[in-house]
């Protein structure tokens, strides 16, 4: 039993030591720490929501891109939705003395103290894509979406689908996100002043399901709806996953014909999806300008400048035409995507 | 003869129930060594070393400029440096505390005046900001910053009590598990009842008591009730197992959705941010210097080691555990000894959410997602087995820290997020298989 604890004890810290190396930082001791001193300007820790949603690799991906391209390391951690883990996360940041947090709040108020902290340290925190919404700690700048008026645009291209025939629709939610929030109050403004004015084709909204912004559980809200509501005729989802697993509960009772779906984000999986046919369209985020312009609101405040408070970035809507010419998808570079 | 002599030191007592104790200082050791990097100091007397620094290199008539974050270790470094400079004969220009921003602003007006800057005191993230290159008649190369030492990022004072503080929450919820497992039986519910207890206490103060306003005697009244909830929570557990027989796995993976729904419901699926500081304490207070968590978290252990090693009720959960119909035969009320332990495994629970909820300022139905299973993983990497009858509480509490303790190094050593995941399964993985293979040798 001895000799076999101190075999696990050697495999971890070759684990360890193992994994250090390929994110090709630290390890290398001696001559490459040398240079790092000269180099470096500092560390940027980013703590993720999730890094299951490929939404967050991207953000977070292009994040290490800017800062090394401006000579800033970046570490990503990802806190599963967890604000314990997430305010944990944070604490160790601290003691690892990074030059500055970005996080994706977990809970817009919870995770208040964890800032505060970091703020007392003299560490300035970033948010991107979710706001952080108490007022516990101050976050230098906010970088996202605007949620609001992406829902606007999925309600006016639900309008256009429906306008003449209306229907029911069903809303895949994900309400603990404040940003899902403000898409289905986009959405249902524009929904809202549509059957005000109509003449019977009024779109009727029959049912708003949570489907965890996930495809597992949107596929089960889907389904329910379409067995509650047989003659659904589309479904709004608050992201590209849940509308997906969505589109999976409409293919197994063979319904994917009659039931239009409009999701939300611009994943890869989405415009895919949207080339595909199997999703009429998206108003589309853009989560590669959201990391790169976090660095650059970072790398601003460390050059002395003022940094807005927020920054928003306008969502369009994306449809099959759209899909067909965008460079991204053809062959060659969704092989190099994946 | 040898031989003989290591599986006698295996089987001392004190190595069978605590060998992972060891197990634990290796891998505190392993990451001290592995997190060894330059730190930076600051404070008074990193300032005064600057100073210094400036006039060696500078002169007596230096013109100093000054630039700190605006935190307690910057200030007083700011306050040796200017301190030391003017006992020098040195000119300290301006003294920036606060951010880039505020740097640039001093900048301008020295220049504007016509003034000069020979040095730049700052420390080791001031120096880094870009904005001294915006002017070519400074540039960083004029910073000048305390000498750096190496120590590791793990062993810092703020890390360990970090890890500790994160840690405390799981160990309390821990105890009541390991009295559970003890009996043979488990509670899957202990995570949505932190998140129970969370929310009731944070709706009671805030629809109760006033909100951010109400007082520190109904604030304890609204915790206790938040704990008393989870007790009873933890007491129809036990009932349903004892009454009825149901299996444990069963009934609390029912009471884990029912409780999860519950505080869903209650909450709106939203959190509550309205508690008045008093509430903090718990969470967020300190005591000679030690966060009050980890303070309750030593006290329910040793509480706890009592009650198990040295009562009639300690002898009893390990009877059942042993054998369940050996335990009734000879005299144990093995019914209400099974209801006592649910009911503490729930109020601990609740307490865990009462903690939590303090450090996190708000009540949240999404706290204590998944803690059921790092609860039961600390329990069984301390050496408690799932068959029940064996287990010590002490092993729980260094169990719990093995698993902070990898998760923090992987952390500090920047260990990609799922290959975290990988390494934490193992680690479960051979901790069961150790519980296996000691179970078989005491049987040869």
């Amino acid at each position: 039993m001895v000799r076999l604890s101190a075999a696990f004890l050697l495999a971890l810290s070759f684990a360890v030591a193992g994994c250090g190396d390929s994110n090709g930082k630290n390890t290398p001791q001696g001559a490459q720490k040398a240079k790092e001193a000269v180099k470096s300007k500092g560390t940027i820790g980013y703590s993720a929501l999730t890094l299951t949603n490929p939404f967050f690799k991207v953000i977070a991906d292009n994040m290490k891109f800017e800062a090394e391209k401006h000579g800033y390391d970046l570490i990503v951690v990802s806190a599963e939705r967890d604000v314990k883990t997430q305010a944990d996360q944070v604490n160790e940041f601290i003691v690892k003395g990074v030059a500055a947090i970005v996080l994706n709040p977990c809970d817009p108020q919870s995770i208040g103290p964890a800032i505060a902290k970091a703020n007392k340290a003299g560490i300035p925190v970033f948010t991107n894509d979710l706001k952080y919404d108490g007022n516990e700690g101050e976050v230098v700048c906010h970088v996202g979406t605007e949620n609001y008026n992406g829902g606007r645009l999925a309600g006016e291209a639900m309008v256009k689908l429906l306008s003449g025939t209306g229907g029911k629709v069903a809303i895949i939610h994900f309400p603990q996100a404040e940003s899902c929030q403000l898409r289905v109050k986009g959405f249902l403004e524009i929904v809202n002043a549509h059957n005000t004015r109509s003449q019977g084709d009024k779109i009727e909204i029959v049912a708003t399901l949570d489907g965890g912004g996930a495809r597992d559980e949107g596929f089960k809200a889907a389904k329910d709806a379409i067995e509650a509501h047989p003659d659904l005729a589309a479904i709004f989802a608050i992201n590209d996953p849940s509308g997906l697993g969505a589109r999976s509960a409409l293919e197994s009772v063979s319904k994917q014909d009659q039931v239009t779906i409009i999701a939300f984000d611009g994943q890869l999986i989405g415009k895919q999806a949207i080339r595909d046919g199997k999703i009429l369209c998206d108003p589309i985020q853009f989560p590669d300008r959201i990391g790169r312009s976090t660095v650059e609101q970072i790398l601003k405040h460390f050059n002395g400048d003022e940094v807005p408070r927020e920054i928003l970035i306008p969502s369009e809507l994306y449809y099959k035409a759209d899909a067909d010419k965008d460079p991204e998808l053809n062959e060659t570079g969704i092989d190099k995507k994946l | 003869m040898s031989s003989n002599l290591r599986t006698q030191l295996i089987n001392t007592p004190f190595i069978r129930d605590y060998g992972m104790i060891f197990v634990l200082l290796v891998l505190a050791g392993l990451f001290s060594v592995l997190t060894i990097k330059q730190q930076h100091p600051t404070g008074e007397a990193a300032g005064r070393q600057v100073a210094d620094f400036i006039i060696s290199r500078k002169g007596h008539q230096a013109r100093v400029l000054i630039v700190t974050r605006n935190t307690g270790d910057d200030l007083a470094f700011a306050e040796g440096v200017a301190t030391s400079l003017k006992h020098l004969g040195a000119t300290v220009l301006d003294n920036v505390n606060g951010t880039a921003s505020d740097a640039k602003r001093a900048i301008d007006v020295i220049l504007a005046s016509g003034g000069e800057i020979d040095a730049i005191a700052a420390n080791d993230v001031t120096a880094k900001w870009p904005v001294y290159d915006r002017y070519p008649e400074v540039g960083s190369g004029k910073c000048i910053v305390p000498s750096s030492y190496a120590w590791p990022d793990f062993l810092k004072i703020s890390n360990l009590l970090g890890v500790a503080n994160q840690t405390a929450i799981y160990a309390m919820i821990a105890i009541g598990m390991t009295m559970v497992i003890i009996t043979g039986g488990i509670d899957l519910s202990v995570g949505s009842l932190v998140a129970l207890s969370s929310v009731c206490t944070a709706i009671m103060i805030r629809d109760g008591c006033g909100g951010v306003e109400a007082g520190i005697g109904v604030v304890i009244v609204a915790a206790l009730a938040g704990v008393c909830i989870c007790a009873l929570a933890g007491a129809f557990n036990g009932f349903m197992i004892t009454a009825f027989q149901v299996p444990p796995f069963i009934v609390t993976l029912s009471m884990m959705m029912m409780a999860s729904g519950l505080s869903y419901r209650l909450s709106s699926g939203r959190s509550i941010p309205e508690l008045p500081t008093s509430f903090f304490w718990v969470g967020r207070g300190r005591a000679a210097g030690i966060p009050n968590p980890i303070l309750l978290m030593f006290f329910l252990y040793i509480v706890a080691h009592i009650v198990m090693s040295r009562t009639v009720f300690g002898r009893y959960v390990y009877a059942i555990g042993g054998n369940a119909d050996a335990a009734r035969l000879s005299g144990v009320p093995v019914k209400r000894i099974l209801m006592w332990v649910y009911t503490i495994c729930g109020a601990l629970a609740g307490l865990g959410g009462i903690v939590l909820t303090s450090q996190l300022s708000a009540g949240d139905p999404k706290f204590g997602l998944m803690y059921e299973l790092e609860v039961i993983a600390a329990v069984v990497v301390g050496g408690t087995s799932l068959m029940g009858g064996r287990g010590k509480i002490f092993g729980t509490l260094i169990g719990a820290f093995i698993i902070a303790v990898i998760k923090n190094g992987m952390n500090l050593k920047d260990v990609d997020p799922f290959n975290q995941k990988i390494v934490l399964g193992a680690v479960l993985m051979l901790a069961v298989l150790f519980d296996t293979l000691k179970r078989r040798n005491s049987r040869e």
